[in-house]
């Protein structure tokens, strides 16, 4: 008898979990369905490549200059952050006894969790304001600020996943420490160090607020050089999406269509490295 | 003939726990000098400290002197690098470059530390090093296939040719047969009694049968001091020490 309503509070207990768990779900369902039932028609070749829109009037116009934006930041603040987030996990994971490691890695956890919106102010106080003009550099620097610890700790963890007799082996060869982790371990850690890198760009193409303060926005020109203003794809959608132009709502759209798709791609991607690994 | 290894006076500590106590060896030249003794007796470590591999563990402390072509091998001008190049080491889990073809395997150290001028010279000191690890008829036509494909028993002559590629004069075994079956482990200790002649051979071993089997000279270690020393037949018929007879009887380990 007891034993019977033990079973059926597990019983119900189970099922309340299973609906929780399936809930928590539905917002990202939700989101797929919504930007991609908005935004998926508008994705032509052109849409890719075109100034935008003037906001009233014919013509359907693109996204380019923020795409163009988009990969200029993003390809800089990797190259950035990538070097030096690389080096710090590499320093992580190897001198983990050390106490500049213990601390470092305290303040990256803590920089994870950084509001973003204030590494963009701290970008604006340092690189924006004394050069009186908004620029690429200030807004790839903050994004690089943004990315240091994910890729930093990420190399940290592909480096301590190396076995210990694999290290063992490659200091045995008579190599400096630098041919060691560099030429031989690399090799070892490669699926993380890619993995780590990646989710870098994922973060760095998704993140409006360190732009916010740093490159303004241009909205009908390419690129005007590294200390000009320049766009991106999120900043795009916020500006376009508080414009009062129909018109340009559907670029938003469109738009967010484009950003989720880069950011899902890059997801699959790095499930997959991920996957190349376990077998 | 000096020693091809000496060690003076060598204390090791890990934090405060002290795993090699005044241990002083010598070992000649081209012989195979087994170390050894129950596990945790410091054996490993003994054998990481001759190659400086013990400086990837921060925790580990060596006082004393370890020597090499009359050079300490412990004192601050010496290059950690050029101290390992005079080893070539096989460790207890067969650990090849799993991500790296079999050729790479041997090829990295040679290729990375300049043994070679061109690819040929390359190739021709890869077929040696395989061939005197007695893998090369195994593998001569899946050189190119990565390392993770081999038995257990391959993987770990690969490793000792990976060693030999480095034309080291002194090889380090620690306990290279633990982790094989008893086929694999005869192919070794076969290939241990080939190699004596041209290297000299310093194998940690915890089982005494094969020590005897293998080694001209044996040195006990127990709890990290040094129990017992000498000629193997010597030490394993007439044992001076009561601890080394019972652990060579099997009754100890």
């Amino acid at each position: 008898m007891r034993l019977n309503r033990r079973k059926i509070i597990d019983k119900i207990m189970l099922g309340i979990i299973s609906i929780l768990a399936i809930a928590s779900a539905i917002p990202i369902f939700a989101i797929l369905v919504n930007v991609y039932s908005e935004g998926a028609k508008y994705i032509t070749l052109n849409f890719l490549i075109d100034l935008p829109p003037p906001p009233i009037g014919d013509g359907g116009g693109g996204i380019g200059p923020a795409l163009v934006g988009s990969l200029i930041l993003v390809l800089l603040a990797l190259v950035i952050a990538g070097v030096i987030g690389f080096f710090t996990g590499l320093y992580l994971s190897e001198f983990s006894h050390t106490k500049l490691a213990q601390y470092a890695q305290m303040f990256l956890q803590i920089m994870v969790e950084f509001p973003t919106i204030i590494i963009g102010l701290f970008a604006y106080m340092v690189l924006v304001a004394p050069l009186k003009r908004f620029n690429a550099m200030a807004g790839a620097i903050a994004l690089s600020i943004v990315i240091i610890p994910y890729i930093a700790l990420n190399v940290r963890e592909a480096y301590k996943s190396i076995p210990y007799t694999l290290k063992e082996a490659a200091f045995s060869l008579g190599v400096s420490a630098p041919v060691a982790y560099l030429r031989i371990l690399l090799n070892a850690a490669r699926h993380g160090v890619l993995t780590a890198l990646l989710v870098g760009i994922a973060r760095a193409a998704g993140e409006t607020a360190p732009l916010l303060l740093t490159i303004l926005g241009t909205t009908f020109t390419y690129f005007g050089g590294l200390d000009q203003p320049i766009n991106a794809i999120p900043l795009l959608i916020y500006n376009f999406a508080l414009s009062p132009y129909e018109k340009w709502h559907q670029v938003a759209w469109g738009a967010a269509a484009v950003l989720l798709t880069i950011i899902l791609a890059i997801f699959v991607i790095s499930r997959l490295i991920v996957r190349e690994v376990k077998t | 003939m000096s020693s091809a290894v000496k060690v003076r006076n060598l204390n090791i500590w890990y934090g405060d726990k002290q795993v090699i106590k005044n241990v002083s060896i010598e070992v000649p030249r081209n012989v195979v000098y087994a170390i050894m003794g129950p596990s945790g007796c410091g054996k490993s470590t003994l054998l990481r400290a001759m190659n400086r591999l013990l400086d990837l563990n921060p925790h580990a402390r060596v006082e004393g002197e370890i020597i090499i072509d009359d050079i300490n091998i412990y004192d601050d001008k010496v290059d950690v690098a050029w101290v390992r190049r005079q080893f070539g080491m096989v460790f207890q889990l067969p650990n090849p470059f799993p991500h790296l073809s079999i050729y790479e395997n041997v090829a990295m150290g040679p290729r990375l530390n300049g043994l070679v001028k061109d690819k040929s010279q390359l190739d021709e000191l890869v077929k040696e090093s395989l061939e005197k690890a007695y893998l090369w008829d195994e593998v001569k036509n899946d050189l190119k296939k990565p390392a993770s494909m081999l038995s257990g028993g391959q993987q770990q002559r690969l490793c000792i040719a990976r060693a030999l590629a480095l034309k080291p004069r002194i090889i380090l075994m620690d306990e290279p047969t633990a982790n094989l079956d008893p086929v694999a482990s005869s192919k070794i200790e076969e290939l241990l009694l080939q190699l004596k002649g041209e290297y000299t051979i310093i194998i940690v071993t915890h089982n005494p049968q094969q020590a005897a089997r293998v080694s001209n000279y044996v040195a006990f270690l127990y709890m990290g001091e040094l129990i017992e020393v000498g000629e193997t037949s010597t030490v394993f018929i007439r044992p001076k020490n009561a601890l080394t007879e019972k652990y060579v009887l099997g009754r100890i380990g």
